[in-house]
């Protein structure tokens, strides 16, 4: 086979026992790769009703038939798992370097079960695999833990691996990658901590065999070229990473700002693209294989936030930042390294504080309680949180479980910016209606990775859409779900993939995206069959989700009954009741977002 | 009459001098459309450029009124 290796290693914690076996052919082109593999897997092996931090929840690391081939952003990997945050489905996303030398060790996927009694990190050196003690790395940090780990195996191995707030079992815990990379979102790393697996290392030489290399090469130069030419005319992305984003959301009064309650910041200049560019930037980082580069390298070079690291990326800006009503940049630089080092989602840890913060200014949470006074805009306070919910050390244990059970059990529901339990990212969706929609409907609760609209609803990419009307959104959101299934299952980037592999009426323009994964595994894919194999997986999440329990499509209180109170957006909430109906039933479900039998025999899923 | 126009990111380039933070004012006349006070700055109008009224989608013919705002930035993808 091409593309794919169509082998999995299988690693069960608790006998520490390894095995390998093969994928069948015809389950692999169905499922794509990656994510699609991996629900195929997740579905049929465990048990969705299972705690998500015991032993029965299974942990899934899986490229796909693009990662480690010439594709330029061929560099993803997929961490997929049932997620303690939400209780539904996690699936995160990662670049890096990490994912290609995963696959070069000749498997495309790794599945972790069971739970080790002592802490663990695995080793896979091609087919030579360990499960070796953790122990003196256990408590240390993720950047600590990453030069240790390389140290003792390889400098030419990659690591993946959680920090305190991992092993701690904090729920917005990140598997962090080459230090500075997370698969960031729905406590994927507090399900690793749960099993003691502290890191994964892996190295090796298996390069998966083209189907047609000559064609790839040829291709990927090609697209590459396309990605050049627009980095030379001045792509913002490679100017400024995606930290350029808050001017835009800030001007169409979309920006997440203290916890929601408005929608544009009066600090924004302040901790924009410019003002990092100008102020702390050292150069732009790539992950592997990629012509865009829109990773930052910074350092804040003295004061009381001296640190270096990378970001902070746009989700940071308007979760720690803005959320928080933060305007020091130098203080939201330093709360990202935190983030980075103690392996936390910056999304879920900033929109948490937020809600605190809020609950702190309402009365609801004393002084006492908190242990410090917990105003918008006291940068201090923050980091000091971040840290406290890191080791969950008083208050911050409460923080620990995020905003929706901090608010619940503090008695104010009503505060949590939450779908399925999880934080919102940063485009209020009262003003962005189809990202309201997707919030609601996504299988992983509130996350723009889910099927980002505000592509085309904020950044006009490949077209514009007017974000406050609700007409044709149900279309869109299905869509972009569906493609972006199809990116996370390849393993591209979205970045690169959503600007380059569609056309102006939304088709995968097939040389692009098709063809790319039809040079690598030889399947033959026309770009009908890869999208509809996309709505199969999104599909069989769907049916994890409900079988976990998690049924309800809607939205927070704030997004349906507080109308946003400024900016362009001013007085709208989401309109969800006028865009679900008609998305079940594009989506071929029934009232009840529940997939219809006909639907589920259309894409060839056990009924 | 007044109006401001505010360019965001890479397009900044094109503002004049005394732009502060992305944002010039311009003193256009009565009946000035969109499309006309963009199209003063060297940055490409088709649709490789977002460009709102007040943060709002609006035709490009739609004539503006004092204290406006029109903002430019360009269609790429982020976030
Ligand atoms: S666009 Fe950014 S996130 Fe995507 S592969 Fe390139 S550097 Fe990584």
């Amino acid at each position: 086979m091409y593309g794919w290796h169509l082998r999995i290693l299988r690693v069960n914690l608790t006998s520490h026992k390894v095995t390998t076996e093969d994928v069948d052919p015809k389950i692999a082109r169905d499922y794509l790769g990656g994510r699609g593999w991996a629900i195929h897997y997740l579905y049929k092996e465990m048990d969705p009703m299972a705690d998500p931090l015991s032993p029965d929840n299974i942990l899934i690391f899986a490229t796909g038939p693009l990662t480690a081939t010439p594709a330029p952003t061929g560099n993803r990997y997929m961490v997929v798992t049932k997620s303690p945050l939400t209780g539904a489905l996690a699936h995160s996303n990662s670049g890096g370097e990490f994912p290609t030398w995963m696959k070069r060790t000749g498997f495309d996927m790794f599945i972790f079960e069971g739970k080790s009694s002592e802490p663990v990190y695995v080793f896979v050196n091609e087919d030579q695999i360990e499960v070796r003690s953790a122990a003196h790395v256990w408590g240390k940090d993720v950047h600590e833990t990453t030069d240790i780990l390389k140290a003792e195996t390889s400098a030419d191995a990659r690591v993946a691996c959680i920090g305190q707030a991992g092993e701690n079992l904090a729920l917005m815990a990140a598997i962090m990658n080459d230090k500075h990379r997370a698969a960031a979102r729905s406590g994927v790393g507090a399900v690793m901590g749960s099993k003691n697996l502290k890191a994964v290392v892996a190295m090796g030489k298996k390069n998966p065999k083209l189907y047609d290399s000559a064609k790839m090469i040829s291709l990927s130069v090609d697209t590459s070229k396309n990605v050049g030419a627009d980095v030379k005319k001045g792509s913002n992305m490679r100017i400024y990473g995606t930290s350029y984003v808050p001017q835009v959301t800030n001007t169409l009064g979309i920006l997440p700002t203290r916890n929601f309650l408005q929608g544009t910041f009066e600090g924004v200049n302040n901790i924009d693209g410019d003002a990092l560019k100008n102020q702390y930037l050292i150069r732009h980082t790539p992950c592997y294989r990629c012509p865009l580069s829109c990773g930052r390298l910074t350092e804040v070079p003295d004061g009381p936030y001296k640190g270096k690291g990378e970001g902070p990326e746009y989700e940071t800006i308007s979760s720690l930042g803005t959320g928080c009503g933060v305007s020091n940049l130098a203080a939201l630089v330093k709360a990202n390294y935190l983030c980075n080092e103690y392996g936390m989602d910056t999304i879920t840890t900033g929109m948490t504080i937020a809600a605190a913060m809020e609950m702190y200014e309402k009365g609801y949470i004393s002084e006492e309680i908190i242990g410090m006074p917990l105003k918008f805009g006291d940068h201090d306070a923050m980091i000091e949180m971040i840290r406290k919910m890191a080791y969950r050390e008083g208050f911050g244990n409460d923080l620990a479980q995020g905003s929706y059970r901090l608010a619940e059990k503090y008695g104010h529901p009503e505060i949590a910016v939450t779908t399925r339990k999880q934080e919102f990212p940063g485009y209020d969706p009262r003003g962005s209606q189809g990202m309201g929609l997707l919030y609601a409907t996504s299988n992983k609760g509130a996350s723009h990775m889910e099927g980002d609209v505000a592509y085309e609803e904020v950044f006009g990419v490949p077209v514009k859409e007017n974000p406050l009307t609700t007409e044709g959104k149900p279309e869109l959101v299905k869509h972009f779900e569906d493609s972006f299934a199809l990116m996370d299952s390849s393993g591209l980037c979205v970045f690169v993939a959503i600007r380059y592999a569609f056309n102006k009426d939304r088709m995968i323009l097939p040389q692009r995206l098709a063809e790319m994964m039809n040079f690598s595994t030889g399947a033959g894919y026309t770009p009908e069959e890869a999208l509809k194999a996309a709505e199969r997986v999104y599909n069989l999440e769907r049916m994890f989700l409900l079988k976990a329990g998690s049924t309800e499509d809607t939205l927070p209180h704030r997004m349906l009954h507080e109308p946003l109170p400024d900016g362009p957006a001013k007085g709208k909430v989401v309109e969800l009741d006028k865009m679900l109906p008609e998305f079940y039933k594009l989506r071929g479900w029934d009232e009840k977002g529940v997939p219809t039998k006909e639907k589920l025999e259309e894409l060839g899923l056990p009924l | 009459m007044m109006i401001h126009v505010k360019l965001i990111a890479n397009y900044r380039e094109a503002l004049p001098p005394e732009a502060k933070n992305g944002v010039v004012e311009l003193d256009v006349p009565d009946g000035t459309t969109v499309y006309e006070a963009i199209s003063r700055f060297d940055i490409p109008l088709d649709d490789t450029s977002v460009i709102v009224l007040n943060g709002l989608t609006v035709d490009m013919s739609t004539p503006l009124k004092e204290g406006d705002m029109v903002t430019a930035f360009s269609a790429i993808a982020g976030g």
